[in-house]
């Protein structure tokens, strides 16, 4: 299973050029035993279409009844989760809890 | 190697062509403010677009515009936060400041003012600071929905903001946006709606799907907290819900919101319950499905905390909409806009014309061949051009309704000058005309409209003491027939009086003292030139330049005007155009070796060799009978002096000109011709009854009949020499 790892930019300007990579790895992930994982560290600059790319990401995967888990969210990314008021979708991400949600 | 300087110097036609919209359309929404006076989008709106133009203005360096234009904003503020109320007067003033904005962007760089123009803008600034400054000492008015200023508490507002598809094209973040809003105050609860976000499959990245419901406690005004969103203003679909807001109220809200948030979600944020409540609703509802008692979220929470049914009534049909509009297919966007240079559609269109004529020389010769699959392959060459003609054609057109809401200003003002009071319907307004035309007939309809205002509409007490009500009416209207556009200017003032008309056309010669012509002759006597019956020549009409010109300007329009009216009851103005001056339908005929054009919507029938049954006199004037009526005949080949042998059966085509019907004599019928209108040469411009010339297939020319034109040299009387003269009618052929 491959972790996906989250840009150190996950902005506007990413956003086209990320969307293939990340569908092609939905694709190959879907299927796995496991939940599809995640790995928000390295994000440094997020922006409101970067947070949108991450939900629609993670609405797919559950389309495919794949759980996507989103280990160490960076400040940067949890702060802009906060802003949106997605504080609380970032946290049932986590592996700890995702086993519980 | 272009500087700064350059790009500036590239990009100011299309801020003046912006600019110019903004004032336009400042203008619309004041004149509709008049009517809604606390209307609170109509304050938005406008301030929005003053704030555009003083915005864009800065870009470019235009000092005067930004200064000036921010006193307006100022006043416009106020007028937002109710801290200032709309009179007349004060609309007056904001009409001549929209006036005076317009005068500094078209002057834009250009050359220092005068003094005279420099101190009338300081008279403008010293009223509009008088108006803002002087409400705000006395104490506060209590207009609907006004907000102390001073000493504000703080209050829990409650915002739902649906960002529109283009928020990251343009260049905003809502990120940003409400990191922004937050910082006027705090929220308690924000909730994102997910599921308006589509899976990332269905995702187009550069798309904002992004929606969100909150409260916010805060002691800024409505008006602040709507500018926190004024850079996406457009781009989303905003509401702001004040305190204290009754069910009703909340309900809208719900109505109104976005995308699909769970029913919890959506009360809560709308403030009508608590976090904790909505967790107890839901522990609740669990529990009863677990004993096999299913449960609405929304009876257990009116149960549990007193909710309002009505509320949660609206929450759950909100609910529902999104369900059944989740199953049916999205429906498209707006209509999109592309803003086009005039002069490039104009060089497709003239390309357009060349093909025409191309693709008529190509079928003639396939014709020759006789070749059946070249003459079919042709055809539907010919089809094709006919379409990518319509179509571009369509591209020039422009609603009347633009122009015609110009006038709404100009009726406004006279009105007003002259003491009457008047209202202005528009009808038809999204009728459909080239742009040229539009152009061009935007100066005749503002002469027309101003006589009906100064000479046909009465004041208040003359109406009154006529029966009248005192408010008069003037309606603009417009609408589509066979291939022409009708305009009707039509006012229930005091009518054309025809003994007026008369007494002026005897004192001027025109028709001989004493001899009263039949009514509709009289009426015409109002185109002549030097012609006017008004006693004083007010500054606006009467000055005796009036009709004749906008008669001509009509008619260089291949247009026609017509008045009727009833002394007393009021008159109507019509005015037919054609749709397009570029390209028409249009039927061929032969005249011995000339060949003419009609256009086809000018063509009601053709008697096919009928020609014998007229019989016609010196003049080549007849008539022939038509389903029992009598219809007027004239032989082209005598009005123009055409040489050559006659045809042994010729043809009448029936032709129509506004409202008669006369016929033509002609030899040959050739059939329908799409005709490209090429102007007539300086030679033939004299030539009357023409409107232009055209290239047929094989290369010859033909005339193109001006059937209005033709229509009345065919009804003269006969004239001391011949109308023509055959030697020089050949001359000129």
């Amino acid at each position: 299973m491959e972790t996906l790892l989250l840009p150190s930019e996950l902005s506007i300007y990413t956003a086209a050029e990320l969307h293939p990579q990340w569908l092609a790895w939905a694709d190959r992930s879907t299927g796995e035993p496991q939940a599809a994982r995640a790995d928000g560290a390295g994000v440094d600059q997020v922006d409101g279409a970067g947070v949108q790319l991450l939900v629609a990401l993670q609405r797919c995967l559950a389309a495919r009844g794949c759980t996507l888990q989103l280990q160490a969210p960076s400040g940067p990314l949890r702060d802009a989760c906060a802003a949106l008021g997605l504080a609380g979708w970032l946290t049932a991400l986590q592996p700890a809890n995702a086993e519980a949600a | 190697m272009s500087t700064d300087l350059d790009f500036i110097a590239e990009a100011l036609p299309a801020f003046l062509s912006e600019a110019e919209e903004q004032i336009e359309n400042l203008e619309a929404l004041l004149l509709q403010l008049e009517h809604q006076p606390g209307d609170a989008e109509l304050l938005n709106a406008l301030f929005r677009c003053a704030h555009t133009v003083k915005g864009s203005a800065g870009l470019f360096g235009l000092d005067a515009v930004v200064d000036f234009t921010h006193h307006v904003e100022t006043l416009l503020q106020r007028l937002r936060e109710g801290q200032v109320q709309l009179t007349p007067a004060l609309s007056t003033l904001l009409l001549r400041c929209n006036d005076q904005i317009r005068v500094l962007v078209s002057e834009a760089g250009g050359q220092a003012e005068d003094d005279e123009a420099v101190s009338v803008r300081a008279g403008l600034v010293a009223e509009l600071q008088a108006a803002a400054g002087i409400e705000a000492a006395m104490p506060m008015s209590t207009a609907a929905g006004t907000e102390p200023v001073s000493a504000a508490p703080l209050r829990p507002w409650h915002v739902s903001v649906a960002f529109g598809p283009e928020v990251f094209r343009n260049g905003m973040d809502p990120l940003a946006v409400l990191n922004y809003v937050r910082g006027l105050g705090s929220m308690p609860h924000m909730v994102c709606d997910v599921d308006g976000i589509p899976p990332l499959d269905e995702l187009d990245p550069e798309n904002c799907h992004l929606a969100f419901i909150f409260s916010l406690v805060t002691e800024a005004s409505r008006a602040q907290i709507e500018d926190a969103f004024s850079f996406v203003r457009e781009d989303c679909q905003l509401h702001v819900l004040s305190p204290g807001s009754t069910p009703a109220q909340f309900a809208d809200l719900i109505d109104a919101m976005p995308g699909n948030p769970r029913l919890g979600e959506i009360l809560v944020t709308a403030g009508a319950i608590s976090p904790a409540q909505l967790q107890q609703g839901l522990r609740s509802q669990q529990a009863a499905a677990a004993l096999g008692e299913p449960a609405l979220l929304g009876q257990l929470l009116t149960e549990q905390t007193g909710l309002a049914p009505q509320v949660v009534d609206a929450a759950l049909r909100k609910q529902r909409e999104q369900r059944r509009s989740d199953a049916a297919p999205t429906t498209p966007d707006d209509q999109r806009y592309i803003r086009v240079q005039a002069q490039r559609l104009d060089a497709v269109i003239n390309l357009l014309g060349e093909l025409v004529i191309a693709g008529a020389g190509a079928e003639l010769l396939a014709r020759q061949t006789g070749q059946r699959p070249l003459m079919e392959a042709n055809g539907q060459i010919s089809r094709l051009i006919e379409e990518i003609r319509n179509g571009t054609l369509q591209l020039r057109m422009v609603p009347i309704g633009e122009t015609f809401a110009r006038f709404r200003r100009v009726v406004r003002d006279t009105a007003a000058e002259l003491g009457k009071s008047v209202q202005l319907d528009i009808v038809g307004g999204e009728t459909e005309l080239d742009k040229s035309v539009v152009e061009r007939i935007a100066d005749p309809l503002m002469h027309l409209v101003r006589n009906a205002l100064d000479h046909g509409l009465e004041s208040a007490e003359q109406r009154e003491a006529a029966g009248k009500p005192a408010q008069g009416r003037l309606t603009l209207s417009a609408h589509h027939e066979a291939g022409s556009i009708v305009i009707r200017i039509t006012d229930d003032g005091r009518g054309i009086q025809r003994r007026k008309v008369l007494e002026r056309a005897w004192s001027r010669g025109l028709v001989e003292p004493g001899v009263v012509p039949e009514d509709a002759a009289i009426l015409r006597l109002i185109f002549e030139p030097g012609f006017s019956t008004a006693e004083a020549v007010t500054n606006l009409s009467g000055r005796g330049v009036g009709m004749d010109v906008v008669r001509s300007n009509i008619e260089a329009l291949r247009g026609s005007v017509l008045l009727d009216s009833v002394e007393g009851q009021g008159s109507c103005i019509e005015i037919r155009l054609p749709l397009t001056l570029a390209i028409i339908d249009g039927f061929l005929v032969g005249v011995g070796v000339s060949r003419f054009i009609f256009p086809l919507d000018a063509v009601v029938e053709v008697i096919e060799g009928s020609a014998n049954d007229v019989t016609l006199d010196t003049r080549g004037r007849g008539v022939v009978e038509l389903r029992g009526h009598v219809l007027p005949v004239v032989s082209l080949r005598t009005l123009y002096g055409i040489d050559g042998p006659a045809a042994s059966r010729g043809s009448v085509v029936v032709l129509k000109a506004g409202h008669t019907r006369f016929g033509v004599l002609v030899d040959a019928l050739l059939g329908q011709h799409q005709t490209v209108i090429k102007p007539l040469g300086r030679l033939l411009r004299s030539l009357r009854g023409m409107a232009g010339s055209s290239i047929l297939g094989n290369g010859e020319v033909a005339l193109i009949f001006d059937v209005p034109a033709l229509s009345q040299l065919a009804a003269e009387p006969a004239p001391r020499k011949p109308a023509t003269d055959p030697v020089a009618a050949r001359a000129y052929l």
